[in-house]
């Protein structure tokens, strides 16, 4: 009987230890989940993919999504050559640094490119009648050690890559960012827009850790393109 | 001298990872490219030549061949979306010409060593890089090498 407690309290005494972590954690930064994984630092992407489907694969494309996509031209119409916003997914695409922060209820991204900060609400749900933007309205959970962000309220002027796939403004972007290991960072992408594409697809973006980089400023104070669009 | 407004006659193709097609047009054409290619793919293919312009992409350019200019700087722009060097060269006959090279964005720049005072106005250099398709004296900078024979890269990573 005496052994008996004494091997549960042993055994109450290690999970305590093991616990203690995340306890002190908690009470320490209330506002943090104790659980909540570590996705802060400088990440840059390891390869860049301007096109997300490669030569030889069409895209599911309604005829509207095809008709767009026809009228894509790099060199004439890209919203980045006026220095736009990339938009959601695209902006995860740019070669270029991003930081990302934690905060209470939210993930921050601060993009080099532009300088824009992509905000993440993590305890809220999406605001009803969303006024249409470039980055849309983001909002995320912890799904274990994955980040599961849900984005909507798209315009729909951005392009979908650096090549011209387009989306409308029922564009819905669902994101799982998670450390695949302490350097690595993975974003998968599932897409969604039944007005431009005929079922959701994937695509998926690998970044690595940049100790020691800090985020430049980005301003186009010298922008020899010229958007032609209108 | 301005940039004259892009031809819109190409879509985005080239890319390093499908740098395959290159061939070298003859003339000013060098084939250090190969090398470098080859070099790359020995390091694991970690040199993107398609990551160096963040802001656009590098359709215009030709990427299957480095032309090397020299000349004298006249200009550095040091500036977002991207930095430019101004120099006077000359072309086959010797008349003066003008050449732009462009390259990346000032935050990658700063990673792999310039600064705004890297080339200055009467420097004499040479410019390696892709120039544009449509025949414009523009490429897009791989490098730069300096009159003490001095080079440093213009690629980011």
């Amino acid at each position: 009987m005496v052994r008996n407690y004494l091997k549960s309290s042993a055994a109450c005494g290690a999970a305590l230890l093991f616990f203690l972590p995340a306890i002190l954690g908690q009470t320490a930064n209330p506002s943090k989940a104790a659980t909540a994984p570590d996705l802060t630092g400088v990440w840059m992407i390891d390869q860049f993919h301007p096109a997300l489907f490669p030569k030889g694969i069409t895209p599911p494309f309604t005829p509207w999504g095809e008709a767009q996509f026809k009228k894509a031209d790099t060199l004439v119409n890209d919203p980045n050559l006026a220095c736009l916003p990339h938009g959601i997914p695209r902006l995860m695409f740019v070669p270029l640094p991003m930081q990302i922060f934690q905060v209470p209820d939210m993930v921050l991204i601060y993009e080099e490119a532009g300088n824009q900060l992509r905000q993440i609400h993590l305890n809220r749900d999406h605001r009803k009648d969303l006024d249409p933007t470039y980055n849309g309205d983001s909002v995320g959970k912890w799904e274990g050690e994955t980040l599961v962000v849900d984005t909507i309220g798209f315009n729909d002027v951005t392009w979908l890559d650096h090549v011209g796939l387009p989306h409308s403004d029922a564009l819905h972007v669902v994101e799982r960012i998670h450390r695949a290991d302490h350097n690595t960072l993975v974003d998968d992408f599932t897409i969604e827009d039944s007005k431009a594409y005929t079922k959701p697809w994937t695509a998926s973006q690998t970044y690595h850790l940049k100790p020691g980089w800090e985020i430049a400023e980005y301003v186009c104070d010298n922008n020899k393109y010229v958007y032609h669009e209108k | 001298m301005e940039l004259t407004p892009i031809n819109p006659e190409h879509m985005f193709s080239l890319h390093g990872p499908e740098m395959k097609n290159y061939s070298f047009s003859g003339g000013f054409a060098v084939n250090t490219r190969r090398f470098l290619f080859v070099f790359a793919l020995a390091a694991g293919a970690i040199l993107l030549p398609g990551a160096l312009l963040a802001h656009h992409s590098t359709a215009e350019y030709d990427m299957t061949a480095v032309t090397p200019i020299k000349g004298t700087v006249t200009k550095f722009e040091w500036s977002n979306p991207h930095a430019y060097i101004y120099i006077e060269a000359k072309d086959d006959k010797g008349n003066a010409a003008e050449w732009t090279a462009e390259l990346a964005s000032l935050g990658m720049l700063a990673r792999v060593n310039w600064k705004r005072d890297t080339v200055k106005p009467g420097d004499a250099i040479t410019i390696y890089g892709n120039r544009a398709k449509d025949g414009r004296t523009v490429m897009r900078l791989e490098k730069v090498a300096f009159a003490n024979g001095q080079e440093l890269s213009a690629q980011v990573r």
